[in-house]
Parts: structure tokens; C-alpha cells; sequence
């Protein structure tokens, strides 16, 4: 179980962005897989099956939009990729298309905005947005396709 | 993967994430009080796979018939029984014996802790207060087992500092509380040779603190069928009386931190 509790919590919490709903819906989502174990199919890969379980409970607790919690305020401003330090204008560079990025990911419809955190943000294959969406893998894809794109012209990268 | 497609991913990894809780020692109750509520389809097939197996029944039976016998009072006329257990002693609520040999028991079964609740509702609806170890502050999680008179508290701690994990509960602490003096018999331990048990006086009161191998630890509800108690094994625990409470500490600390913890029960 300690193996999912990670991604499971993280994926409840793109969809309900409260850390204590993302809690109880990881919980009941375990809850629930435990008691559905005798209907899953052996042989199937585990994890979308139980994020597709995990993410039914997220949206299940999605009450209004004012609680949510934005992207923007979570972005670790001491992380980096490597532990190389960078000058003050290439921080300041970085930080401020970090910034860019994560604003037009607010601005997507919410469809798009969760695909995005799902497939790049989560690092959760195509089939396992999927499963954490409810949706076919086609979908995704051309929810993927055209958010893309849409940051693109956001972001002012849009090929003329 | 397209330049945007690294940025995003890249941007995930550098997001400050909220913390992961932990969630399995909670999913674990709920599992279990989820296996204990009778009428639900879910509850009984849980149920089901809840049960020992029959080696396993078998051998609690054995092990149970010696508790009953003893405590009837007829244990020099049955030889057997004489020669397996080593040592018998108890609390008010509890019994103790010492067997040169354990009977066979699943090295984790889910705990049967009862309906969750909270803190609050359990006060209204147990025959006595419960006592929270201020030491370890609030508890994550709070059941009641009504159907033992008086009722039946557990709290439930997650692993934190001054709190390991305990193997067999995969919990920091688990607290159980329940009136003694109704149930004189009601939990039971069955220690092995090389278990440490020690007898002490805590403030006057009388404790039993257990430690080292494992143990096997079951409760008799009033009126049920023996053979399919709860059998599971337990790490170090204190057994404590508090007036008619008995309190039962069990985790993976130390006999010192078991009694900071029963001290500063209020």
C-alpha cells in the first residue's frame, strides 16, 4: 500500500487541491480497492485500477471552487533539478517562466488543467490518466493535444 | 517528449507537493471496523476472509480449553493443561499464561477495533471516561466495540517521534480501554518462554509489562464462540488496572515510555 499512497494522495489532491479531502479520499479509495479486490481482474495492471477508484472519491468531495487551492502557491521556490546553484538573474529567469507555466495551467478548463497535472505534472501514463479521469485513452489524448497547444499560444510559443 | 512537454514534467517535480499522509494504519481500522459491521455483503465476505484457518482454530481451541480450565480452578486435575503452561497470572479484565510452546497465528491480522467515532461521541455512549494519554496528545482515530458491556475504547496513533511503528498493529501506539471488573476475563495472552513479563506497581496501581517476542493476544466476547476469537500477535505492551478500567498499551517503545504514557493518562 506504501508503495501507491504517494501517487494516490497526489492525484486525489489535483482533483480536489484540499490536502485534507485528498486525505480522506486516498483513505476510502484503499477502503473501497480492498473491498473490490475479489472483482479485480488478475492479470491487469493494478495502479489504474486503483487510481481510477481514488479519483471517483476525489470528485466526489469537489464542493465548489473557492476552497481550491492553486497550483501557483506550491511551487517549491528552493527546489531545483540538480543541486547547482543558480545566479540571481537565472533564478529570477526561471522563476518567472515557472510562474508563466503554472498561470496558464490555471487558465485550461478544468478537463484540460487535469490532464495536464495528471500526464506531465504526476507523471501518470496515458492509461492511468485515463483510469484517473474516467475517460477513454483517446480522450486523453485529444484533451492532452489541445491543451498543449492552447499553453503554447499562452505562452506566446504557438507556431505561426 | 517536446520542449513543453519536458517543462511541464520538470515543473511537477520541482512542485511542493502537500506532505503525503500516512494512510495505512487508518485504512487498516476501516478495513476491519468495515468487516465487523454484520448485515453488509461486504462486511460478512471480510468477515469470511477474516477467519483463522482451521490449523489455527484448532490450536486456539487448545489453548482456550487450558484458559477455561484454569480459570475454574481445576488445573492441577488436568495434567496437560499443568504441564504446557509455565507460569499463569492476571490483571482485573486480564489473563496471562506463559506456554513453552505458541500456537500457530498469522504473523499479521487486521485489527478488530470496532464502529469509528470520536473522542466526543464515545465519552456519551461508554459506561465509563476514557483516558487519553496526554503524553502522546489526540489520537488519529477513535473506535467503540459496543457489544461488550460498558463498552470497548480504542485509540489508535499513527508512527511518529517517541512512537515507532509496531510490526504487528503498523501503528506508533493503539490504546485499549474497557471495564475490568464486567469482564474478568476478557483478554487473554498467551506469552512464550522467552517473552519478558514483568509485574509492576505504576502509582499504586497493578500492570503487567510484556515485552520481547511477539505474543498472542485474543479477546472472548461475552457469549461468542471461542474457537473463532481474535488471535493475532502483539508487540510490547503494558496492561494497566485504573480503577475499574483496564488499560492496555500496545507498541513498539520501550517499558519506560509505556510508563510516561500510562502516567499521564487523563
Amino acid at each position: 500500500m506504501r508503495l501507491h499512497q504517494t501517487i494516490a494522495f497526489r492525484t486525489a489532491w489535483v482533483i480536489t487541491r484540499s490536502a485534507a479531502d485528498a486525505e480522506e479520499a486516498a483513505q476510502d479509495g484503499f477502503v473501497k480497492a480492498h473491498a473490490a479486490l475479489p472483482r479485480f481482474r488478475e492479470g491487469s495492471p493494478f495502479r489504474p485500477w486503483l487510481l481510477a477508484i481514488v479519483a471517483n472519491e476525489a470528485r466526489n468531495r469537489v464542493r465548489g471552487a473557492g476552497r481550491r487551492v492553486r497550483l501557483a502557491q506550491r511551487v517549491a521556490e528552493e527546489r531545483r533539478p540538480d543541486d547547482a546553484v543558480p545566479s540571481p538573474e537565472a533564478a529570477l529567469l526561471d522563476s518567472e517562466q515557472r510562474d508563466e507555466l503554472l498561470a496558464a495551467i490555471e487558465r485550461l478548463p478544468q478537463p484540460a488543467r487535469e490532464a495536464i497535472a495528471c500526464r506531465y505534472l504526476l507523471e501518470l501514463s496515458e492509461e492511468e490518466t485515463a483510469a484517473a479521469l474516467d475517460c477513454a485513452r483517446g480522450t486523453v489524448k485529444s484533451r492532452l493535444s489541445r491543451a498543449l497547444e492552447r499553453l503554447r499560444v499562452e505562452l506566446g510559443e504557438a507556431e505561426a | 517528449m517536446t520542449e513543453l512537454e519536458r517543462r511541464l514534467t520538470q515543473l511537477g517535480r520541482e512542485l511542493d507537493w502537500p506532505e503525503t499522509p500516512e494512510l495505512a494504519g487508518g485504512v487498516r481500522a476501516r478495513v476491519e471496523a468495515a468487516a465487523e459491521r454484520p448485515g453488509r455483503a461486504e462486511g460478512r465476505r471480510a468477515r469470511r476472509r477474516l477467519l483463522p484457518p482451521a490449523g489455527l482454530r484448532r490450536s486456539l481451541a487448545i489453548a482456550l480449553v487450558g484458559l477455561l480450565v484454569l480459570a475454574g480452578g481445576v488445573f492441577a486435575a488436568v495434567p496437560s493443561v499443568r504441564d504446557a503452561v509455565l507460569e499463569f497470572f492476571g490483571l482485573q479484565g486480564a489473563t496471562i499464561e506463559r506456554r513453552d510452546e505458541l500456537p500457530a497465528a498469522p504473523e499479521f491480522r487486521p485489527l478488530r477495533l470496532g464502529e469509528r467515532t470520536t473522542l466526543e461521541r464515545a465519552r456519551e455512549s461508554l459506561g465509563f471516561e476514557p483516558l487519553v494519554p496526554s503524553a502522546a496528545g489526540r489520537p488519529d482515530a477513535v473506535f467503540v466495540k459496543r457489544e461488550v458491556s460498558g463498552g470497548e475504547l480504542t485509540l489508535a496513533y499513527r508512527a511518529r517521534a517517541g512512537l515507532p511503528e509496531a510490526g504487528t498493529t503498523k501503528l506508533g501506539l493503539l490504546v485499549g480501554e474497557f471495564r475490568g471488573d464486567l469482564h474478568p476475563q476478557y483478554l487473554g495472552k498467551i506469552v512464550a518462554e522467552t517473552t519478558s513479563t514483568e509485574r509492576l506497581r505504576i502509582d499504586g496501581a497493578r500492570a503487567v509489562w510484556i515485552e520481547g517476542a511477539p505474543h498472542l493476544f485474543f479477546y472472548r466476547p461475552p457469549d461468542s464462540d471461542f474457537a473463532e476469537a481474535e488471535l493475532r500477535f502483539a508487540q510490547n505492551v503494558l496492561l494497566v488496572e485504573r480503577g475499574d478500567l483496564l488499560v492496555r498499551l500496545e507498541g513498539a517503545f520501550g517499558r519506560e515510555r509505556a510508563i510516561e504514557l500510562t502516567r499521564s493518562l487523563r
